[in-house]
């Protein structure tokens, strides 16, 4: 279980107070309108901004003040996910020795997770000779070596085709239910999301404004929501 | 867009060039300067020994300094350090000259601490050591400057995901840091090499001698003191050979625009910077490079203000004067140059393909290459059966300034000028916006900020030239640089003082009118 407990966090001209839960093993995925607090919440879960109160656990572990290596997550952001002069072996490399001194075992693990996201043989690219779907690829396979229980995705499908994104939310979706993660994922093409998430969760100014199973959440008829999808 | 204005500028500066160094080769004297082989052969050994260490270090203790401040964001003093290193690289040569001996001379601030302490000091300035001392001083500078910026351009992903993977220090040096430095160490050790290898006024004052002499030096003497102008002309040919093919990386390092900040714009902390190590390591080094710095350019204004009275006398408002009348017309003169080139070059990349325009770059950073002296010679030897060189020596120093100044101001141009026709091109055209009202409306609130800030630094530039104003001037016409050149020589410090401290405030005015208008573009510095 995530538990987000009055989480708080501000700055001079905008502050955010989180509420949430969500089971292990579960999807939850975030939508609402951009400058609500969606990156703000995965950044704040991630370790990379810090909270004034209130705090953040996972299976009863509190997270609040571990910095970010400590931390049993992976965070994909919508850019920028790889290092651009190493190649993807080696980006994905770093998930299992950040010194990038790897054993014969972790460089078959790391042709193993590149087989996974389907991109064998593609090792030795860099970054620019990747597709932007190829890229998120890339570092879903660190996020596999890494073998984190939680999984943080902050809009990485953003900018990809429609197809390639559903593609893309499935694939996380596999991942998930063989491993047992629990997932929180930033996304605003909320259609996508509703079939795989067993939660939406609806961020507006800084707060948690609907949480529940994803058809509920689109169903309500709060003001902010019926704004957000102009009804 | 017309192109006439660049057309002409541009067969006017390759016929200029071509013309001195043709007419230099020609015309008369000893050739006493290049007979001797062995004196020749030592010449080059000694520039490349004393270059290549100057670039040398500079590199390292720029990079360092590089790490130190991109690893500490925020500290008391940071400013003013910052402000300090951008001084030291625009601080034009023979001020640099006078504050090393201000400090490090026998009768410098160190000296006086040794005597202080019943120790002894001797003269040990003169010679290699004083030239790596002051190439150091506003070099590595230079070199912490583009690092800094490169290293600032990493985007904060990059340091999240860095954070997240539990990177050591090590492992963020040489995964992180690393492939970034190697990336700009090429340009900016070539950049400073060149830069070295025709350094004037440091060689001249803090050589000791002929044994440390460049071939900039040799070309000096050869046409202040034996009038050798084929000996000159040799001497520059050489020069010239051996920086074409220094320079040859350095058109793509100069010709690439500056990396565009991949970023969030959300500011991102590097992991790196709890560590013991790290910590220790960067308050070594920037306390090191603060006194490095810091010790000189206090020498400056504490000499200075102590002898403020030396500026009453009558040949130092004369020097201003003379100074400013060749500095602020070769400021403008080299912008408008440079403008002219780089709107032909935007009209030929829009039609006639890259290579072509790509050229016309090249004949500004052929700049880099011409020995100043050399182009003044040769204009010397050319005029002389036309007009008395000397009777236009104002503008002819004008000239010769604004075309050194050449490679630095098309730097500043061009990029924002092809910005303004790849990203508005097509909406001007489908405007209709054409000729001056296009000029007006499009390109100059682009351009204005580059414009002005070539200007102050071309102008900064040959505030602080010594060779060409000495050439032609001699003690007739003495700027700022000669006067300060000749009181340094009969050992006048006091009456030096004086001088250096208002060559380093005008310097520093100009310096603070680019700051204001540029984004950190600022890569030049007076011979």
């Amino acid at each position: 279980m995530l538990v987000l407990d009055r989480l708080a966090l501000t700055w001079p001209d905008f502050s955010v107070l989180y509420d949430l839960a969500v089971p292990r093993g579960a999807l939850c995925s975030l939508i609402g309108p951009s400058g609500g607090g969606k990156t703000t919440l995965l950044q704040a879960v991630a370790g990379f901004a810090r909270p004034v109160s209130g705090s953040v656990s996972f299976d009863g572990v509190d997270l609040t003040r571990l910095p970010p290596a400590d931390r049993p997550l992976t965070i994909l952001f919508q850019e920028h996910n790889l290092f651009p002069h190493l190649t993807a072996a080696q980006n994905i490399g770093l998930g299992l020795d950040p010194r990038l001194r790897l054993t014969a075992l972790q460089q078959r693990q790391v042709e193993e997770a590149l087989a996974r996201v389907d991109l064998a043989g593609l090792g030795r690219r860099r970054p620019a000779e990747l597709s932007g779907g190829q890229r998120q690829r890339v570092a879903i396979a660190r996020a596999i070596v890494r073998d984190k229980p939680l999984m943080l995705l902050d809009e990485p499908f953003t900018g990809l085709d429609p197809g390639l994104r559903q593609d893309m939310i499935a694939l996380v979706d596999t991942l998930r239910r063989e491993r047992g993660l629990t997932v929180l994922m930033a996304i605003h093409t909320p259609a996508d999301a509703a079939t795989v998430s067993e939660l939406m969760a609806f961020i507006d100014e800084g707060r948690v404004a609907a949480v529940g199973p994803p058809a509920e959440v689109l169903a309500m008829r709060i003001p902010a929501l019926d704004r957000y999808f102009r009804r | 867009m017309n192109r006439l204005p660049g057309i002409i500028v541009l067969v006017a500066v390759v016929a200029l060039v071509g013309a001195a160094l043709v007419g230099l080769a020609e015309a008369g004297g000893s050739g006493g300067s290049f007979g001797r082989t062995a004196y020749v052969a030592r010449l080059v050994w000694m520039g490349f020994v004393q270059a290549g260490l100057s670039a040398l270090l500079s590199v390292v203790l720029g990079a360092a300094i590089a790490l130190a401040l991109a690893r500490r964001p925020a500290f008391f003093g940071r400013g003013v350090l910052v402000t300090a290193l951008n001084v030291a690289t625009v601080l034009p040569a023979i001020v640099t000259v006078f504050a090393v001996v201000a400090v490090f001379g026998r009768s410098g601030w160190i000296g006086d601490l040794f005597r202080a302490l019943g120790l002894g000091y001797g003269s040990w300035i003169y010679g290699l050591q004083g030239i790596l001392v002051a190439h150091v001083f506003f070099n590595a500078p230079l070199a912490a400057r583009v690092f800094l910026a490169a290293l600032s351009a990493i985007s904060p992903e990059q340091w999240r995901i860095a954070a997240q993977l539990g990177m050591p220090p090590g492992a963020v040096f040489r995964l992180i840091d690393w492939p970034v430095l190697r990336r700009e160490a090429p340009g900016i050790a070539a950049l400073i090499f060149l830069a070295c290898f025709t350094s004037l006024a440091v060689v001249l004052a803090l050589g000791g001698g002929p044994g440390n002499a460049t071939l900039e030096v040799a070309i000096f003497e050869a046409l202040r003191f034996e009038a050798d102008f084929r000996g000159a002309a040799v001497l520059a040919l050489l020069q010239l050979g051996i920086c074409a093919v220094i320079v040859a990386p350095l058109v793509f390092f100069l010709g690439r625009r500056p990396p565009e900040a991949m970023s969030t714009g959300v500011f991102a902390e590097r992991p790196d910077r709890a560590s013991r190590a790290t910590r220790w390591i960067d308050r070594v080094v920037l306390s090191v490079s603060a006194a490095l710095v810091g010790a000189p350019l206090a020498a400056v204004a504490v000499a200075g203000i102590a002898s403020l009275g030396a500026l009453r006398d009558p040949a130092v408002p004369r020097a201003l004067v003379a100074s400013l009348a060749i500095g602020l017309p070769a400021g403008l003169l080299s912008a408008l140059l440079a403008l002219a080139l780089a709107t032909l070059g935007r009209s030929l990349r829009a039609k006639a393909g890259r290579r072509l325009a790509d050229g016309i770059g090249l004949v500004a950073i052929l700049m880099l290459v011409v020995s100043p002296l050399a182009l003044s010679a040769g204009l010397f030897v050319v005029l002389r059966p036309l007009v008395d060189p000397f009777s236009v020596a104002l503008p002819l120093i004008v000239l010769v300034n604004a075309l050194v100044a050449l490679p630095f101001t098309y730097r500043q141009i061009e990029p924002p000028l092809l910005v303004a026709g790849e990203r508005y091109g097509n909406l001007a055209d489908s405007l209709r916006l054409r000729g001056l009202a296009r000029l007006r409306i499009v390109d100059w609130p682009l351009l204005r900020g580059p414009l002005i800030v070539a200007i102050a630094m071309a102008t900064a530039l040959s505030l602080g030239d010594l060779g060409v104003a000495a050439f032609f001037g001699g003690s007739r016409f003495a700027t700022l640089p000669v006067l300060l050149y000749e009181r340094l020589g009969a050992y006048r410090l006091d009456d030096a003082a004086a001088v250096a401290l208002l060559l380093t405030l005008l310097t520093l005015v100009l310096f603070v009118i680019a700051q204001r208008w540029s984004n950190g573009g600022w890569i030049a510095r007076p011979r």
